[in-house]
């Protein structure tokens, strides 16, 4: 409790970075080194060791080019780099040295630093940049991120460390596009072999702080530091070892025994399990991830609005927080905790956001539904919190006579069903990067340009959407999107409930411990081990 | 027997190509596939990079010139690559299944090591206290579902003596200690299931024996009991034994699949689930077919047993 009010105060001072909240020492510190990559710098010297991380998800490949899944994103980041580092504050150069955007938004020119080397030991250059990003836009190559770039026309090789991006129409999300998360720079001609995308598994190419030594099936990924790495002094490990344990239980325990020295919880609430243990450290940081109820606006009853917002106006997010996660989170409206502050609408600008269970009763007498109606409830097999939040949610929404058939499904299931745009009501759990195009268009954008998972097929907000990205000023930009939102609230294909705090459990021989809200590994560039 | 063996390796083989194609049918029956785990909430069906992927694992061949695909590499000890990873699928089996077959082996040498004795010290006290504490130990162990006793086990050993097992299997002819110290847990986890079951088994068997014509005959001979019991007992309930044995062998591969997720063992079971969770299906079908190919040779070896064992079999062959 004491911890939440110390995570809400900060988020109140108006400052969006990510802070342990039991390492007080680095509150103000943290805040002016956000923009720093990799988070703040070490206050003392201390190199060598081999980390050992316990990890409960195993990457199913470490090819950043084709494989989407986040297991993936969170260790290549460590490997793999793009020209921009993806901070709260927003995207900060990384390969990248600076850049220019012209007037008309359509050409954007990037200065790249020299001297970086790829784990090949090649040198990088622009030849390179271009060969990366071309690769990752055409579609025909099949890689997840291709629809980031669809507003990119070509790239140009100005010199060996310039290169130009030039739009067929503004996007002002272009940086952070060309971040961490799918892609990276590689080198010229990579994929020219055929065997070249097995290869990523055993021998990185990318010119991130550790490169790839070991990975072995169901076992472990071991990376170690690489010697050329251009930005002086770091790492400072000598390498990272990932365990994989698909098991929350042999996870504690291996913490317990120092088996492991750092893990992300799976459940945030099983901190409680390690609480008095000497050795341990328990940390917990705001996160970029968001749990929502999606709403398929084609499904039965949900077809009409009404249904949907006397669903949004029943939902007790405080309560579904409570039994799925033990309070370990916080309650959110229409975007993740930790955008709140930037891009977030006041809750009291939102008409559907309050608990009003007589108007909830209104509205589905109104939809016809005044004697009840049936509808089934979808959650994914390995998702912990779905289970307890399915049961709050059926005896929540009991109260204006929806009853809630709960249908357990395995995760390949669910995306299948997503991706064909058959989701009809369901739990829902997904990351984000810190910009609102990046977390609205996809999801959002009508067919063909977005996905629309939900079959929302919103035409107002999808102007809102093409605006938005088009839209560099920051402050009109925050304006579309709030009245994106209030549509989102208005018309709701979507109720997000709550974003989860990470919590990270780590030895005290760990130090200078940092982790991005996203959920990925970025900070152990410049974590320490004490021997 | 040579002609028995030709027979009985004809049935095998026909049963592993009908498995072969029930395996490749049900991998396919799953929703969702490889492409769409990639790509997972990054856009919709029916893209152009979807389209690619598909063609690119060759998703857009009809069925049965898949099958027959793989089918043709199977017969030339090929089954493929895995579509996630891309190492050959033969290689990451194997590598698994040694994983599984040191786990089994030693899980069953232990299950027979226990079992057998109380089994037989049961039996041949039917009734009195000995037998009693046996058979409280039976019951107990085959109710004890194999997840949670090796939960209990973990968190036990972990509190008790702060220690738990290393996360690295290392083989056993690389650093054996480290090999074993990562086993001991997850042998009797499993292992106990299975010896309360041998022991359970066992003892009925002696105790039926002593219902036999044979038993009374040469108790009534005045034979010892001693004699009685390893000439006339022993030799005649060894064929059941050997039996069960390979039974236990199989329910053994079957339980691997829970205890190597708790244990965070590489082998064949957790290969066999996390490549179902990301539907790479040449490594799912590679991992079924050995298993299929495991239970048959299991079965074949105690076919073989029999001949060794029991000279009736022998004769009637």
């Amino acid at each position: 409790m004491h911890n939440n009010c110390l995570l809400s105060n900060i988020r109140k001072l108006g400052v969006a970075a990510a802070v342990a909240v039991s390492a007080l020492t680095m509150t103000t510190s943290a805040f002016a080194q956000d923009a720093k990559p990799y988070g703040p710098d070490p206050e003392e010297e201390i190199r060598g060791g081999n980390l050992m991380v316990g990890s409960l998800v195993e990457p199913p490949s470490l090819d950043p080019f084709h494989d989407g899944s986040d297991g993936r994103i969170r260790v290549t980041t460590l490997v793999y780099q793009g020209l921009f580092y993806e901070a709260m504050s927003g995207p900060v150069p990384l390969l990248a040295k600076s850049y220019e955007v012209s007037e008309d938004g359509l050409t954007y020119t990037f200065n790249l630093r020299e001297g970086i080397k790829f784990h090949t030991g090649q040198d990088m250059t622009a030849a390179d940049v271009k060969y990366s990003y071309d690769y990752i836009r055409d579609p025909d190559n099949g890689s997840p991120g291709a629809g980031d770039y669809t507003t990119v026309e070509s790239i140009e090789v100005v010199d060996d460390y310039t290169v130009v991006f030039n739009l067929d129409q503004p996007n002002a999300s272009l940086p952070i596009t060309l971040g961490n998360k799918y892609g990276a720079v590689v080198p010229a001609g990579t994929f020219d072999d055929p065997g070249a995308r097995a290869a990523l598994n055993r021998e990185s190419v990318g010119t991130g702080p550790f490169k790839i030594s070991a990975f072995e099936t169901n076992s472990y990924l071991e990376l170690t530091a690489f010697e050329d790495y251009w930005q002086e002094g770091l790492p400072y490990l000598d390498a990272v070892t990932y365990l994989f344990m698909p098991n929350n239980a042999a996870l504690l325990v291996a913490l317990r025994n120092e088996r492991i020295d750092f893990a992300q919880l799976g459940r945030p609430q099983d901190s409680q399990q390690l609480k008095g243990v000497d050795h341990l450290n328990i940390q917990r940081w705001e996160s970029l991830g968001q749990k929502p109820l999606d709403l398929d606006s084609d499904y039965g009853p949900l077809q009409d609005v009404r249904v949907r917002q006397a669903i949004a106006l029943t939902v007790d997010k405080e309560e579904i927080l409570q039994a799925s996660l033990g309070g370990y989170g916080t309650v959110i409206h229409t975007i993740p905790a930790a955008m709140q502050d930037t891009w977030g609408v006041p809750v009291e600008e939102l008409e559907f956001q309050t608990r009003d269970v007589e108007r909830a009763k209104e509205l589905m007498a109104e939809a016809g539904y005044a004697d009840g109606v049936e509808m089934d409830l979808t959650t994914i097999n390995g998702y912990d919190w779905m289970d307890p939040a399915a049961v709050t949610l059926r005896e929540q929404l009991s109260e204006i006579g929806i009853t809630l058939n709960i249908k357990r499904v395995d995760l390949g299931v669910w995306i299948d069903n997503f991706r064909n745009h058959n989701m009809g009501l369901t739990f829902n759990d997904w990351p984000t990067l810190p910009d609102p195009n990046m977390l609205f268009f996809r999801h959002f954008h009508q067919r063909p340009e977005g996905a629309d998972f939900r079959n929302w097929n919103n035409e107002e907000a999808s102007a809102l959407l093409r605006e938005g990205r088009s839209t560099s000023d920051p402050e009109k930009r925050k304006e579309i999107y709030a009245e994106f939102q209030k549509i989102l609230d208005r018309t709701v294909p979507t109720i997000m409930l709550f974003s989860a705090d990470i919590v990270t459990v780590a030895n005290d021989k760990v130090h200078n411990l940092y982790q991005h809200p996203t959920g990925w590994y970025f900070g152990l560039a410049k974590t320490q081990l004490e021997e | 027997m040579g002609s028995y063996l030709v027979k009985r390796l004809g049935a095998s083989l026909l049963t592993a190509m009908l498995s072969s194609i029930a395996v490749f049918l049900v991998v396919r029956a799953v929703p969702g596939d490889v492409v769409a785990q990639m790509l997972g909430q990054s856009g919709g069906s029916g893209s152009q990079a979807e389209d690619a992927l598909r063609r690119f694992f060759g998703l857009n061949q009809p069925l049965h010139i898949q099958y027959l695909d793989w089918l043709g590499g199977v017969l030339k000890g090929d089954l493929g690559q895995s579509w996630v990873r891309g190492q050959p699928v033969t290689e990451v089996v194997l590598k698994a299944f040694t994983v599984t077959l040191q786990l089994g082996l030693m899980t069953l040498a232990f299950a027979t090591f226990l079992g057998v004795p109380l089994g037989l010290i049961a039996g041949l006290y039917e009734g009195r206290r000995v037998d009693t504490a046996i058979q409280a130990f039976n019951i107990l162990g085959l109710s004890a579902p194999v997840f949670w006793l090796g939960l209990i086990l973990l968190i036990a050993v972990s509190s008790l003596f702060s220690w738990s097992p290393p996360l690295i299997y290392r083989s056993p002819f690389v650093d054996l200690s480290d090999n074993l110290a990562t086993l001991i847990l997850p042998i009797l986890s499993l292992g106990i299931l299975q010896a309360a079951a041998y022991s359970q088994f066992t003892r009925q068997c002696v105790v039926g024996a002593f219902s036999e014509d044979y038993v009374r005959t040469a108790l009534a001979k005045g034979l010892p009991m001693r004699v009685v019991f390893s000439k006339h007992i022993l030799r005649n309930i060894m064929i059941s034994l050997v039996t069960f044995m390979g039974l236990i062998l199989i329910q053994i591969l079957g339980g691997v699949v829970v205890i190597e997720s708790l244990f965070s063992l590489p082998g064949l079971g957790r290969l066999l689930i996390t490549a179902i969770e990301a539907r790479d299906y040449p490594v799912v079908q590679g991992a079924l077919l050995m298993v299929v190919f495991s239970a048959l040779i299991v079965n074949l070896l105690v076919d073989m047993l029999y001949h060794v064992i029991d000279p009736r079999v022998r004769v009637d062959s």
